[in-house]
């Protein structure tokens, strides 16, 4: 591998007639890494996907695999194996037949067929059904079945397309642990696509957020969740509240006058591009938020604060979050955790103060 | 508990009512299967008559069948019957299933139309079918060569126009039943045998041409039986002198309804019914993956 990269896509574009699916994007996946493509359904994560697999070819630009240029390559020419959504197992084959295809094709030794088929079993834990029908499996062992029939093969990368998306929530949660794992025992780079953030912030190294066509964020889960790069990724990814305001001052220290006070407040990091008396929206994760009872909120700098009223209390169970009104316009959800039982710190109508470091509000263009 | 009295009244007549009405669609249902069976039952029954009358019964016999056996015309046109039958059924089979896999698999200007113009022979009449057969054979002046074959010593003599006349109608059936069963194929299959690393014709071997196979011999049995079964097109399109069974017994009827003719009914009847029989078994395995719920 000259560049040390699994795959490369480089300005890639896919058009579907007059639509853009994928819109000039670059991505670098690393040797090994579980790389996740998130976003919602359109927003050409699958499409890109498909481009790696050799489903589709792209408009133009172009996708490396292990440093090697695709172009027009067949699917059948490219040292990947996919994962699919429904798993599309053959259902005229038995487990075993499944399994031993993609080896079939080409032209493995029958004796290291069966011993890879029994060792790749074992690895997903389906040792003894190699006759059964993939009509005789359940939902979580056909999965496991499809997972097997790409591993054998022993690809340079593998390319799962929401390949939990069909389970139910429980079966999910102890796949993505299995799947984590078996990773790790492997050692290929897996590229994953989800609609399902929770998933992908539990299972990747590194995260790519899309959106109609477009890498919007490309990061560690942490630094996606903490540090989102706009609008988009911070609404999608987790919670977060987005109050209105207007750039007051470019600073630093910069300000902002949020809409219906009148009291300026600090803020640390921008989005480029944005210029004093533009109409902003200010990030806060609801965790972030310290809430007290009104006048009682201790004052530091780079700290921020703004006066409300309880709306809404709702306990749940390990938390409970409180719907703090500022004003008309605009409310802020604040997450306390239960630590002391009991909950209930605040009641519906108290007058509050609310608080948050500067360093983890997020500015972004309205 | 006053209260519950009516209420149970209503239902022991919502019951009742469910009764009647179950019963009467058994009835009905019944009905309708004596209508359809009766006249069959009854040609069955009279080819073992022992008598020239049809509508007499004069005691059991084989006589006829006997009588039918032996009869070298009607053996002819028996073996006429399935030879055209078998060669039809073959070409139409393969033409049938790339028309449905065409239709099926690409997008191209003229589609509508062409569909459409497909399974015309399955909407019109056989009799206009069979005209414009004969008009076309007639004006192009091709098909009345003869395809001279000889099976277990029995000379065949059959002309071109007739094969080509069934394969015309029997195509728009096969593609109907190849391409239901195609359309409800998983196209990620075949993505699955290709990220596999098998090529196209390997792709198509081992998963497209399986998954398909019920649906290609439903319509080649599909196509076998109306082929053995047809008389207009065949009469129109044979010329003199060429006879398959169903125009063998039309042209026997013209002498007059004889209990032969109810033994070879019973003869075709008993190969209709176990060609019906092949093909619910074919469809019903292929049917563990998806079913085809066509005729």
């Amino acid at each position: 591998m000259i560049d040390g990269f699994a795959v490369e896509l480089r300005q890639v574009v896919k058009k579907f007639g007059q639509v853009t699916a994928v819109d000039k994007v670059d991505l670098q996946i690393r040797d090994g890494e579980f790389f996740s493509m998130l976003g919602p359904s359109g927003c050409g994560k699958t499409t890109s996907l498909r481009m790696i697999a050799g489903f589709e070819m792209p408009t133009s630009g172009q996708v490396f695999i292990g440093g090697e240029p695709q172009g027009y390559l067949p699917p059948y020419q490219r040292p990947v194996n996919t994962v699919f959504q429904h798993y599309a197992l053959f259902p005229h084959m038995s487990v075993y037949q499944n399994i031993a295809f993609g080896m079939e094709m080409q032209k493995v030794d029958k004796n290291e067929i069966q011993q890879r088929v029994g060792e790749t079993l074992e690895m997903v834990h389906l040792s003894g059904m190699d006759n059964r029908r993939p009509k005789q499996l359940s939902g979580g062992q056909q999965q496991r079945v499809a997972l097997a029939r790409a591993l054998v093969n022993r690809p340079k990368v593998l390319l799962l397309d929401e390949p939990l998306g069909a389970l139910d929530l429980k079966l999910r949660k102890a796949m993505q642990v299995e799947l984590k794992i078996l990773q790790d025992q492997v050692g290929i780079t897996f590229i994953y696509v989800t609609h399902d953030q929770e998933e992908a912030l539990a299972m990747s190294d590194r995260i790519a957020v899309m959106n109609q066509g477009k890498v919007h964020q490309l990061g560690t889960p942490e630094e996606i969740y903490e540090a989102p790069a706009n609008r988009f990724v911070a609404d999608f990814i987790g919670e977060s509240n987005f109050v209105p305001g207007v750039m007051q001052k470019m600073g630093p220290p910069a300000e902002i006058s949020v809409t219906g006070t009148e009291q300026p407040i600090a803020v640390e990091w921008l989005e480029d591009g944005i210029n004093a008396g533009d109409a902003v929206v200010v990030s806060v994760r609801p965790e972030k938020i310290r809430i007290h009872p009104m006048g009682q909120a201790p004052t530091y700098p780079a700290m921020c604060r703004l006066s409300g009223q309880v709306e809404k209390v709702i306990y749940l169970g390990t938390d409970t979050r409180y719907l703090v009104r500022l004003n008309e316009e605009s409310a802020v959800v604040v997450r306390l955790q239960n630590i002391i039982s009991g909950g209930g710190h605040f009641n519906e109508g108290e007058k509050v103060d609310i608080r948050w470091d500067s360093a983890h509000a997020r500015v972004f263009k309205e | 508990m006053s209260a519950i009295i009516p209420e149970t009244r209503a239902s022991r007549m919502a019951h009742l009512k469910q009764r009647i009405s179950n019963i009467s669609l058994n009835f009905y249902g019944i009905l309708g299967y004596l209508f359809l069976y009766t006249p069959i039952v009854i040609v069955v029954i009279f080819s073992f008559n022992d008598s020239r009358s049809t509508a007499q019964w004069a005691g059991f016999t084989t006589h006829w069948y006997v009588d039918m056996i032996t009869d070298s015309q009607i053996i002819i046109s028996l073996w006429n019957s399935l030879f055209v039958a078998i060669v039809s059924t073959i070409i139409s089979t393969i033409i049938g299933t790339l028309a449905a896999m065409g239709m099926e698999r690409y997008r191209f200007r003229g589609q509508l139309g062409m569909d459409a113009l497909l399974y015309l022979p399955v909407i019109i009449p056989d009799i206009a079918m069979a005209i414009m057969l004969l008009l076309f054979f007639n004006l192009s002046g091709i098909g009345f060569e003869v395809w001279n074959v000889n099976i277990f010593g029995i000379n065949l003599a059959v002309p071109y126009s007739v094969i080509i006349g069934h394969v015309a109608f029997n195509i728009a059936f096969v593609a109907i039943v190849v391409r239901a069963r195609l359309s409800q194929m998983d196209r990620t299959l075949e993505e699955a045998a290709q990220d596999l690393y098998a090529n196209t014709w390997e792709t198509f071997r081992k998963v497209t041409l399986p998954m398909m196979m019920p649906g290609i011999l439903g319509g080649a049995l599909l196509a076998f039986t109306l082929s053995l079964d047809d008389f207009a097109i065949t009469f129109f399109t044979s010329g003199a002198g060429f006879n398959t069974l169903p125009v063998r017994v039309f042209g026997m009827i013209k002498k007059g309804v004889t209990p032969k003719i109810n033994a070879i009914s019973t003869l075709m009847l008993a190969m209709s019914l176990i060609l019906i029989s092949f093909s619910l078994i074919s469809r019903k395995r292929g049917g563990e993956d998806q079913s085809i719920e066509m005729f």
